[in-house]
C-alpha cells in the first residue's frame, strides 16, 4: 500500500510473463501434434507410465505428442486407418488383417526377442491340462481383435473345426488383458485367453491376482504387438522421428525408465514377415468360417 | 394366611431396586429402539447412496447383458466403498437371473437370483435386515425410460451395528446396575439411620416385660432426630409413670398380705365365736337345769359338739395352711350340727329357718370344708335377710357331688360379694365382715374342686348353690 509504484511495476512484469507463457503455448499448439494411439496390449491403466512415455516421445521427437486410448482395439485400428492417428501400438492381429494399409514403425523386444506367447489361463485350483479340458467353460477373451486374447484360441479351435461360441458355454470380452486375469481370478470366468507378456508383467506387479490363476497352455512364439502407422505415412519425417525415438529409447535415461516399467528391452525395426505365423492363424480361421 | 413382614431396611432398598430396574428397562428399551432406528436409517441411507451410485452406470451394460462391464462396475465399486462393507453386490436381469455378482463363485452369471435377496420389485431402494444372520439386503430396480431392465442388490454386513447395539446394551446394563446398587445401598444406609431411634425405642419397650422399664438415656434423646425427641420424651414420661405404679403395686401387695392375715385371724375368731354363743347358752342351761338328767345330757352333747366345732375350725385352718385333709368323711349329722350353731342368730333376728338335710348318711367329702362353707353361707344369709324373713338350707347328693343350696329373702347379693364368690376379686372385705365369710367360702370350695352358682331368688333374695365332688379313696388323711 505504501509503495504504489512498485506494485504497478510488479503488475506490468506479471502481465509480460503471462504473455510469454501464452505465446509459447500458442507456438506449440501451432505445430501439428503427433497423435499416438494405445491399445490395452500393455498396462494402459498406469497413468504415470503414460505421462513418462508422452514426455519421452515429446523430448525425443521434438513434436507435441497426444496419447489416444480407446476401449477396444477396433476403435484404435479404425482411427489409425482413417488417418486420425499418426501411429498406434496395436496388436499383431489387426496389423496382419490390415497389412497392406498399415506399415511397421517399430517392434518391442521382450526377453531379447520381438516375440511373445498367448496363454490359456484358468483358476488356480482347476485340474485342467489342455484346451480340450475347457469345454463348456465361461471363457474370458480380451478383445475380438486381439491376437493373444482371442485369435490364438479361436484358431486352435478352428483347427478342431470348432468355434469359441460352440466350444465354450459362455464367452466374455473384457477389453483388456488385465481384465481377463481379474475375470478368471474372481471366478466370473472359468478360463481365459491372455497376452503372455502382460501376464508375466502382472506376475511382478500384481502377484496376488496372478496367484489365483494358473497357466493351462502356452502358444508358440508369435510376433510382439507392434507400433504401426498408415502405409501412406510410412516415409513421413514425423514417422521417422517417432521410429528413431522408439528405437533410441534405450539410449535415454527417461526412455530406459519407461522401458524398465514396461519390462521391455527396447524397440527395433523388424520385417513384417515376423507376423506371418499370425497371418497363418487368420487364414485358418477364415477357412473354417468360410 | 400369615404374611412375612420384611424389615423396612430391606423393603425400601428392594423398592428402590424394583423401581430403578423398571426405569432401566424402560430407558434401555427406548435407547435401543432409537439406536436401532438411527442405525436402520443410516444403513438405509448408505445403501441408497451405494445403489443409486451404481445404478446409472449399470443400466446400459445390463441392457446389453454385458457381463464383464457389469462385473467391472460392481467390482470397482466394492473397492471404493470399502468402509460401507457391502458383502455382496448382485446385478440381475429383468427376468431374475444374475448377470454378474461381486462374488461370481457364489452367484455365477446366468444363475437364478438367490432367495436371500429381495425378489419384490420396488419403486424406491428397499432395505431389509436379518439380524440373526447379521446381514441386511437392499434392492434397487434399474430402469431405462419406463421399463425395468434389471435390478441391483447388495447385502451389507450389519454385525458391527449389532455389536454396537450390544455394547450399548451392556453399557446401559452396567451403568444401571451400578446406579441401582449405589441407590439401594444409600437407601439401606438412610433407612438404617432413620430407623435407629425406632430400634432404641423398641429395645426399651421389649425390655419392659422382664425387667423394669428403663427410660431412654438423656444423651440419646438429645441426639435423636427432632421427630423422635418428642416420642422419646413421651416414652420416658410413660416409663416414669409405670415405675411409679409398680412401686405403688408393691406397696399395695404388702398391705394386701397384711390384710389377708387379718382376714384369717378375723375368720378364725368368727368361727370360734359362733359356737361360743351356743356353748355359753348350754352352760346357762346347765346352771339352771343341770339337775335334770335329760337336759344335762342333751346340753353336754351340745357343748361337746360346739367344742368339736371349734376344734374343726382350728383343724380347718390347719387344713388351709397345711394343705392336709380330714381323715373322716362327712356325716349327715355334721351338717345338722350347724343348725344348732345358726339357731341363736335365727332367733335373735326372728327369722324362719327351713332345713332339709337328706339323701345321704356319709359321703367322701371333707366335713370341715362343708361345715365352714355351709356355716358361712347361712351366717351371710341371716345377715342379709331382714327380720321376719326366711332362710333355708337344702343339702343332698347329686352325681357324686354333695350339693348344698342356701336361700335367703334378703335384698340380694351386692356386686362386690358376687365378684368375691365368682373369684373375680380377692380383696373385697366389707366393713361389716360379711365379705370375709364369702371370701373363705370361695377359697374352700376351690380347694375342694367344687363350684359355686349364684342366682337371684324370686320374688326376692338370693340362691347360692355349692357343689363339692366326692374325694377319691386316697384323698383323706388324718390331721388331728
Amino acid at each position: 500500500m505504501g509503495h504504489p509504484g512498485q506494485t504497478r511495476r510488479d503488475v506490468v512484469s506479471c502481465i509480460a510473463a503471462l504473455c510469454t507463457v501464452a505465446g509459447t503455448r500458442r507456438a506449440a499448439a501451432s505445430q501439428p501434434e503427433l497423435r499416438f494411439g494405445l491399445t490395452p496390449v500393455f498396462l494402459t491403466s498406469d497413468f504415470e507410465l503414460l505421462d513418462r512415455l508422452r514426455s519421452y516421445l515429446e523430448d525425443a521427437t521434438g513434436i507435441p505428442v497426444r496419447l489416444v486410448t480407446r476401449r477396444t482395439y477396433q476403435e484404435i485400428t479404425s482411427l489409425l486407418l482413417s488417418g486420425q492417428l499418426d501411429a498406434a501400438w496395436i496388436c499383431g492381429f489387426p496389423f496382419v488383417a490390415n497389412h497392406p494399409r498399415l506399415a511397421l514403425v517399430a517392434v518391442p523386444h521382450w526377453q531379447g526377442k520381438p516375440l511373445y506367447r498367448s496363454y490359456l489361463i484358468a483358476d488356480r485350483d482347476r485340474q485342467v491340462e489342455s484346451l480340450d479340458d475347457l469345454r463348456g467353460d465361461v471363457h474370458a477373451f480380451s478383445d475380438p481383435d486381439s491376437n493373444s486374447g482371442w485369435l490364438v484360441t479361436a484358431a486352435a479351435l478352428a483347427r478342431r473345426n470348432l468355434s469359441p461360441e460352440r466350444f465354450f458355454g459362455q464367452t466374455i470380452f473384457t477389453y483388456g488383458h488385465r481384465n481377463v486375469v481379474r475375470a478368471v481370478a474372481s471366478g466370473l470366468a472359468m478360463s481365459g485367453s491372455i497376452d503372455g507378456y502382460v501376464y508375466e508383467v502382472m506376475r511382478e506387479t500384481e502377484p496376488d491376482l496372478i496367484a489365483r490363476t494358473r497357466i493351462v497352455r502356452q502358444s508358440d512364439l508369435l510376433g510382439f504387438p507392434p507400433v504401426a502407422c498408415p502405409a501412406s505415412a510410412a516415409d513421413d519425417p514425423r514417422t521417422k522421428r517417432l521410429r528413431s525415438a522408439l528405437v533410441g529409447m534405450g539410449d535415454d535415461e527417461s526412455g530406459r525408465t519407461v522401458l524398465r516399467t514396461l519390462r521391455l528391452d527396447g524397440f527395433a525395426v523388424e520385417d513384417p514377415s515376423l507376423f506371418d505365423p499370425i497371418a497363418a492363424e487368420v487364414a485358418i480361421l477364415r477357412r473354417t468360417a468360410g | 394366611m400369615r404374611t412375612v413382614r420384611i424389615p423396612l431396611a430391606i423393603r425400601i432398598p428392594a423398592v428402590v431396586i424394583v423401581f430403578m430396574a423398571a426405569i432401566a428397562v424402560f430407558i434401555s428399551e427406548r435407547v435401543l429402539t432409537r439406536l436401532q432406528e438411527a442405525q436402520t436409517r443410516h444403513l438405509g441411507d448408505l445403501a441408497t447412496v451405494y445403489l443409486d451410485g451404481l445404478a446409472p452406470a449399470l443400466v446400459a451394460p445390463v441392457v446389453r447383458e454385458d457381463v464383464w462391464e457389469v462385473f467391472d462396475i460392481i467390482d470397482r465399486a466394492r473397492q471404493t466403498h470399502a468402509d460401507l462393507k457391502p458383502m455382496e453386490t448382485v446385478v440381475a436381469s429383468a427376468d431374475g437371473r444374475v448377470l454378474a455378482s461381486s462374488d461370481p463363485r457364489r452367484h455365477p452369471s446366468w444363475s437364478p437370483l438367490p432367495s436371500s435377496f429381495l425378489a419384490e420389485r420396488t419403486t424406491a431402494p428397499t432395505i431389509a435386515s436379518n439380524e440373526t444372520e447379521g446381514r441386511a439386503v437392499a434392492r434397487r430396480d434399474l430402469s431405462s425410460g419406463d421399463r425395468i431392465v434389471g435390478s441391483v442388490h447388495a447385502s451389507f454386513d450389519i454385525t458391527p451395528l449389532l455389536a454396537e447395539r450390544r455394547s450399548v446394551l451392556m453399557t446401559l446394563i452396567g451403568t444401571n446396575a451400578a446406579l441401582t446398587l449405589v441407590l439401594a445401598l444409600t437407601a439401606w444406609l438412610t433407612v438404617r439411620r432413620m430407623m435407629r431411634p425406632v430400634r432404641v425405642l423398641a429395645s426399651h419397650l421389649m425390655a419392659s416385660p422382664e425387667g423394669p422399664v428403663e427410660p431412654i438415656p438423656e444423651t440419646l434423646v438429645t441426639t435423636a432426630p427432632r421427630e423422635f425427641r418428642g416420642l422419646f420424651a413421651a416414652f420416658n414420661r410413660m416409663a416414669e409413670a409405670v415405675r411409679e405404679r409398680e412401686a405403688l403395686s408393691r406397696h399395695l401387695a404388702e398391705e394386701e398380705r397384711l390384710a389377708s392375715l387379718g382376714r384369717l385371724a378375723s375368720g378364725m375368731a368368727h368361727e370360734i365365736n359362733n359356737p361360743l354363743g351356743g356353748l355359753f347358752n348350754a352352760i346357762d342351761t346347765l346352771k339352771e337345769h343341770g339337775e335334770r338328767s335329760d337336759v344335762r345330757k342333751r346340753t353336754i352333747d351340745l357343748i361337746d359338739r360346739g367344742l368339736k366345732g371349734i376344734r374343726d375350725v382350728v383343724r380347718t385352718t390347719l387344713v388351709t395352711y397345711r394343705a392336709d385333709r380330714d381323715a373322716r368323711s362327712l356325716q349327715r349329722a355334721d351338717i345338722d350340727d350347724l343348725k344348732l350353731l345358726i339357731e341363736p342368730e335365727i332367733r335373735r333376728k326372728g327369722l324362719v329357718l327351713q332345713w332339709r338335710n337328706e339323701g345321704f348318711d356319709e359321703v367322701r367329702v371333707s366335713p370341715s370344708v362343708v361345715r365352714q362353707v355351709v356355716l358361712n353361707l347361712l351366717l351371710n344369709a341371716c345377715q342379709a335377710t331382714p327380720p321376719g324373713g326366711q332362710v333355708s338350707l337344702r343339702a343332698t347328693v347329686e352325681d357324686a357331688h354333695l350339693v348344698a343350696t342356701v336361700e335367703d329373702s334378703g335384698s340380694g347379693l351386692s356386686d362386690s360379694a358376687h365378684d368375691v364368690l365368682a373369684g373375680r376379686r380377692d380383696q373385697a372385705v366389707s366393713a361389716s365382715g360379711s365379705g370375709l365369710g364369702l371370701w373363705m367360702v370361695r377359697r374352700l370350695v376351690r380347694e375342694g374342686r367344687g363350684t359355686i352358682a349364684v342366682t337371684p331368688r324370686l320374688p326376692k333374695g338370693t340362691t347360692i348353690r355349692v357343689a363339692i365332688p366326692f374325694a377319691r379313696e386316697e384323698g383323706l388323711a388324718d390331721v388331728a
